[in-house]
């Protein structure tokens, strides 16, 4: 345990000296919600919006989310960097066992992930305070970080195991382009997850993307945080199930990716 | 000189078309863009939005393919940090080629690429909102290619001004968030609050979205007219191609890109 506090020591800081990389993605956060989210609830149907009162308080909780997955993305980001620049071969001779080192930086990844969204997650439950009176309780923060957590170790999981699939930085940004775009787009992260079931019932959209957007742990991180601030929808332990089952398979492949790189 | 521009512009087109697996993943995020966001923020917009825009979808593609372009005409800085890294700016200068000639190639070759490669994307959207009139046409793709050479320039002159790869790649995010958002690629400004209008009237993808929307017909949301786009544009791709050609040839003095 010791050695992987170590690890998370060495990747907070790396984390920290990235000041222009957090306060790029503090920009890019701002943008979306004193930009993107005010023109948009300006222009979003009641019809849609009106069960979480307006379209901004509905779409906070996704912006947290789309934080949290991008900062704990990052984690990928380096150790692409680490590899090309072989800076691997420095780590392999430090006094850790291969599997400490692989599951150090999962969960260091993961743990940025949490850090860097907390500011966002205060912000929305302030936000949803002063536009509704609504506090979560106790066990309602609880349930929200636990959930976040999850998401957030499976999306550090998910950045190594792609990072180590490719040697070529610009890869590795399209690739982590595209994942986003898919994650976030097809998720309930802009739009209510039972506007999207409405759609698919109708025909409009293909059943399939109605299936990626439930079974998207984007969608479940952020409807847990809209079930406890905003009351819908209805908390569903399924969602923390969905949330678990992403974490559980993608550390376990970013630990064996990382492992089989390491030792090659 | 001319001859030798061409080279330089030359090399760039070909080394872009190498980046096939980059550009298939661009056209499909695109793809997303319209097929996912687009499709379904069409469905939830209000009925005014809609009378506004005409249609929302057409108004959304149109002006995602602006952003398109814009991110494809940025793409020319990570080649020179690729160069700095690997040696290549050492065998670019021990070319027959005069310092300028290799700056200019660089800015007209970026430019050129991604128009190259945004073209025909603009083309579906044109031909999914109905070409009806082709003079029109013509004249914002020439505008749209002078914006593609205009911002070139600038990402030269960002990648020339700051050494550091992450540095760049962050700061340019940032810049794309607010300028993306702050313009009228994604909404009409009428629903924009009046401070991010203001913004949006003076923000070069607007003039861009604007002259792309008049040439395909959908003139209803334009907040300048097509003249001003157009100009907006020159002034835009004048002054950031001579700045970036200042800045690179400078910093190609000296070992300066190291």
């Amino acid at each position: 345990m010791k050695k992987i506090m170590h690890l998370l020591e060495y990747d907070f800081r790396n984390f920290f000296r990235y000041r222009w990389w957090i306060a790029g993605m503090i920009s890019m956060n701002l943008a979306d919600l004193i930009v993107m989210a005010v023109v948009y609830t300006n222009m979003v149907s009641q019809k849609v919006s009106g069960k979480y009162l307006n379209y901004f308080l509905f779409f906070s909780p996704g912006i947290t989310i789309t934080a949290l997955f991008a900062a704990a993305f990052m984690i990928g980001r380096e150790i692409n960097r680490e590899l090309r620049r072989e800076i691997s071969h420095y780590l392999l001779s430090l006094p850790f066992s291969r599997w400490e080192l692989a599951f150090g930086r999962v969960l260091s990844g993961g743990l940025r992930g949490m850090v860097y969204m907390a500011p966002l997650l205060v912000t929305t439950i302030f936000v949803t305070w002063v536009f509704t009176g609504n506090l979560p309780s106790v066990l309602g923060v609880a349930i929200i970080l636990v959930t976040l957590f999850l998401v957030s170790i499976g999306t550090s999981g998910l950045s190594i195991t792609m990072s180590l699939s490719t040697k070529s930085f610009e890869k590795f940004v399209t690739a982590r382009g595209v994942v986003y775009y898919i994650l976030f787009f097809c998720s309930s992260v802009f739009y209510p997850l039972d506007f999207i079931q409405q759609l698919g019932r109708e025909g409009v959209i293909p059943q399939l993307l109605v299936l990626i957007a439930e079974a998207n742990p984007l969608s479940a991180g952020a409807d847990t945080i809209r079930s406890f601030l905003l009351g819908h929808p209805a908390f569903n332990p399924l969602m923390m199930l969905n949330v678990a089952f992403f974490a559980i398979v993608f550390v376990l492949a970013s630990g064996f990716a990382y492992l089989k790189i390491l030792q090659g | 000189m001319i001859k030798h521009v061409l080279l330089v512009a030359e090399r760039d087109v070909k080394m872009f078309l190498q980046y096939k697996f980059i550009l298939i993943l661009r056209a499909l995020w695109f793809l997303a863009q319209i097929a996912l966001f687009g499709f379904v923020a069409n469905r939830m917009v209000k009925e005014d939005v809609q009378i506004v825009t005409g249609n929302y979808f057409y108004f959304y593609a149109a002006g995602i393919v602006i952003t398109l372009l814009y991110s494809m005409a940025v793409f020319i800085s990570y080649d020179i940090y690729e160069e700095a890294d690997h040696g290549v700016v050492e065998y670019l200068l021990s070319l027959p080629i005069s310092r300028r000639e290799l700056v200019l190639g660089r800015a007209i070759g970026g430019g050129l690429r991604s128009f190259l490669y945004v073209a025909p994307l603009m083309l579906v959207v044109l031909l999914m909102i109905g070409m009806t009139e082709p003079f029109r046409i013509l004249i914002a793709f020439v505008a749209l290619f002078l914006f593609a050479f205009g911002v070139s320039g600038m990402s030269i002159t960002i990648a020339v001004s700051i050494k550091s790869h992450d540095r760049f790649d962050i700061l340019l995010g940032v810049l794309n968030a607010f300028i993306v958002r702050l313009s009228t690629t994604m909404y009409p400004v009428v629903f924009m609050p009046k401070q991010y209008a203001v913004l949006a009237q003076f923000n070069p993808l607007t003039y861009a979205a604007d002259i792309f929307r008049w040439g395909a017909g959908l003139e209803a949301t334009l907040i300048t007219n097509p003249f001003l786009s157009v100009l907006g544009i020159i002034l835009f791709f004048s002054f950031f191609t001579f700045i970036g050609i200042i800045f690179y040839e400078r910093r190609l003095e000296g070992g300066g890109w190291r």
